[in-house]
């Protein structure tokens, strides 16, 4: 296996990473807590990476993974990782739209429990971006998929910790009539993974954004008249925390790999990687805002920008314990 | 990025497949006890007759060390090859050698700094025929390598060496030892150190056997009084001997995570069949400790690829600084859940009785050494904020 990236990977990601840096400073998520609006512009940017979801997960992971970093605001994630993959599954005429950026569109599926699991319930929970985008495919519970105009259902906003991701409460029943296409059951758990696999990767950027920042910290507060950085409890704590950002990198793209080549592995592998992602998640989040100690916890300081991306995203698609769990029902038949 | 190997490496598994399905020896075949160190209780077994035959017969077939030349025991093969060898070796539970030194220590130092005749050494030091210890570590220099204090003093066409050292594994059936003297004790520490190459028989050597905790013997003190060393047994220069502990094993090092995290699998694997044999797989709390060793130990496997991919592109790899850290401390969690799933059971080393034998309370004492030998964790979370991380010294 080789985790080297290609000319082409490196450019993809290096492209990302400045145009976020420019277009998606902390100050844009801080402002998109009272003004989603404020995400338009970035969209207007980032739709240019569009293709990238009927593209290799491994292309659509280093993206997301800079979104993440950045905790980009809008309908990116939703388009390219959830709605993207499933309009190719069911060979959708949209499908060209989406990849061309000019149309966007959002996937609900969970019920009333929360879980991203097929279910025959009308109100759909944590559809993320639904008020925001143009389409909303709904999921059955027999893997149907009805792909309808957002502005066709209602939808109510359900307030998470996180201000940069925003998920709704759709009612389909006033599309439950729309016509509905079959989805192999075998495509949705392909579909479910390879989202999981992208929420890992975005994570991982989170995590690394979290860690960077309690780095830099470290390096330039100074106390007893030397950076704190210089103390082995610091750097102890640095160093325990980069191993679990380091570790969920490596988990998130070896579970990309395992997609793209549909291997044995990838269920395995997926679950692996959004546990890995989840504990690096909330361990940077929580060891970085104990790094910055006194100003950390301030509404001024953009560290919680950061860490409510992170906790919102470990909550979303299977909590680190939830994916504990199914790891296990593969490694341990009952 | 991608999953398969190519075409090169995958005829080259296929090749080093048929030499084992040919060679192995049936003591691996029958369950050789690979989470174990293969110590004997009284230290003379260290390296069995059967051990000292297999590594031999690697090396006439270039499959000791296959990025060395076939002279060396190799075949000149690729680094990404090298990987796949070892992924394979440990995929069986094979190892190739039950002393480390000689070939993964011994071998490439003199490569990099050892005279032509020094060089003239590692062909027996690979093929096993002559077994190596390595004197580092003393009483009063642990994680603090460079405070050793055995003194070797240039007396004509000689050293005089007297001093101690500890913790020196395989002293006992060693032939040679690489050791590590104060040449200069009036310069900061790190300038004064040498190293040497000694014969163990020489006069004034006494080893003692020093028992692990287990009550194994594996390693042992080294008594050093007078002991007298020919002055072209010195490798490098004079007071050069620090530069040679920090120099480049890369090749080895690149491949050494393997062996941890193939460990560290194979124990979270057996955890499923201790949960099974216990009554307790499908309790739910057990499921889902077992699922997150099973995490830790999977997204370290790709943190070890990942950092070799790198290092294979010729790039630095920061990943191989977490790797010794991570597979000790999480072995050493693993292993102690391996006693917790026996409930009272846990503690019990009585081969008559309960599941397990004994066996996992032998796992977790011997992964003590694994987070405090070759850098304990500590120390390994220093080199990580400081050189990975670039945190400043304190």
């Amino acid at each position: 296996m080789n985790f080297g990236l290609t000319d082409e990977q490196v450019m993809l990601r290096d492209t990302a990473r400045a145009l976020l840096a420019k277009e998606c400073p902390p100050i844009l998520v801080r402002e998109h807590v009272d003004d989603p609006t404020v995400a338009l512009p970035l969209w207007s940017q980032l739709k240019d990476f569009a293709a990238l979801g009927d593209g290799p997960c491994t292309d659509l992971c280093l993206f997301v993974e800079e979104t993440g970093y950045a905790a980009a605001p809008g309908p990116f994630f939703a388009t390219t990782a959830l709605f993207a993959p499933l309009l190719a599954a069911i060979d959708h005429e949209l499908l060209s739209a989406v990849l061309a950026g000019d149309t966007t569109g959002t996937v609900a599926v969970a019920g009333a429990d929360g879980h991203w699991m097929l279910n025959d319930e009308l109100v759909k929970t944590f559809v993320p971006e639904a008020d925001r985008v143009d389409w909303i495919a709904v999921v059955d519970a027999s893997a149907r998929v009805r792909v309808v105009p957002s502005a066709d259902v209602s939808t109510r906003q359900t307030r998470t910790v996180d201000f940069s991701r925003r998920f709704f409460e759709v009612d389909t029943a006033a599309v439950a009539g729309a016509p509905a296409i079959e989805l192999d059951p075998a495509a949705f758990a392909n579909l479910t993974a390879r989202a999981m696999a992208a929420l890992a990767a975005e994570m991982v950027g989170t995590s690394r954004r979290l860690f960077d920042m309690a780095l830099a910290y470290a390096k330039e507060r100074i106390q007893f008249d030397v950076p704190i950085g210089s103390f082995q409890a610091i750097q102890h704590r640095l160093a325990e925390c980069s191993l679990a950002v380091e570790r969920a990198t490596a988990a998130a793209q070896y579970a990309a790999m395992t997609l793209d080549a549909n291997d044995d592995e990838r269920f395995r592998a997926v679950h692996v990687a959004k546990a890995a992602a989840g504990n690096a998640a909330t361990r940077s989040a929580k060891d970085s805002i104990q790094i910055h100690g006194g100003i950390g916890y301030t509404w001024e300081h953009d560290l919680h920008l950061y860490l409510r991306r992170a906790i919102g995203s470990e909550y979303w698609l299977g909590t680190t314990s939830w994916h504990h769990d199914r790891l296990a029902d593969l490694l341990m038949p009952i | 990025m991608h999953l398969s190997w190519g075409p090169e490496e995958v005829a080259f598994r296929e090749e080093l497949c048929a030499f084992l399905d040919e060679h192995v020896p049936p003591e691996f075949e029958r369950g050789y006890d690979y989470a174990g160190e293969g110590e004997g209780e009284d230290g003379t077994d260290i390296v069995p007759e059967w051990a000292r035959q297999w590594q031999a017969t690697l090396f006439d077939h270039g499959w000791m060390i296959p990025g060395y030349p076939p002279e060396l025991g190799g075949r000149n093969c690729t680094l990404v090859q090298t990987l796949v060898y070892l992924e394979e070796l440990a995929s069986r539970r094979v190892i190739r050698s039950f002393h480390y030194p000689g070939y993964g220590i011994v071998a490439p130092s003199l490569l990099e700094f050892g005279n032509e005749e020094q060089k003239n050494l590692v062909p027996a030091a690979v093929r096993g025929d002559t077994i190596w210890c390595i004197g580092m570590s003393e009483p009063n220099a642990g994680s603090d390598l460079a405070g050793l204090q055995t003194r070797a003093v240039l007396d004509g066409d000689r050293f005089i060496v007297n001093g101690q050292k500890v913790w020196t594994s395989y002293a006992s059936v060693a032939q040679k030892c690489f050791v590590y003297v104060r040449t200069d004790p009036d310069v900061p520490k790190h300038k004064g150190i040498s190293l040497l190459i000694v014969d163990m028989d020489t006069p004034g050597i006494e080893v003692r056997p020093l028992r692990h905790l287990s009550r194994s013997a594996g390693f042992a003190e080294v008594f050093f009084t007078d002991v007298e060393v020919p002055v072209e047994n010195l490798v490098g220069g004079l007071n050069d001997g620090w530069r040679i502990t920090q120099g480049s094993l890369a090749h080895e090092r690149a491949g050494l995570w393997v062996e941890g995290v193939c460990r560290l699998d194979a124990t979270v694997q057996s955890l499923i069949g201790v949960a099974e044999r216990c009554g307790r797989s499908r309790d739910a709390g057990v499921r889902r400790d077992i699922a997150t060793f099973y995490e830790q130990a999977s997204s370290l496997r790709a943190l070890g690829h990942k950092g070799f991919s790198s290092f294979a592109q010729g790039s630095s790899a920061p990943e191989h600084s977490y790797m010794k850290m991570a597979t000790s401390e999480i072995g050493k969690a693993a292993s102690e859940y391996g006693m917790e799933l026996q409930g009272a059971y846990g503690a019990v080393m009585d081969p008559e009785r309960g599941e397990e034998s004994g066996r996992w309370v032998n796992y977790f004492f011997l992964s003590f050494a694994n987070t405090i030998a070759g850098g304990s964790s500590e120390i390994q979370r220093n080199i990580i904020a400081q050189r990975v991380l670039g945190l400043p010294r304190s």
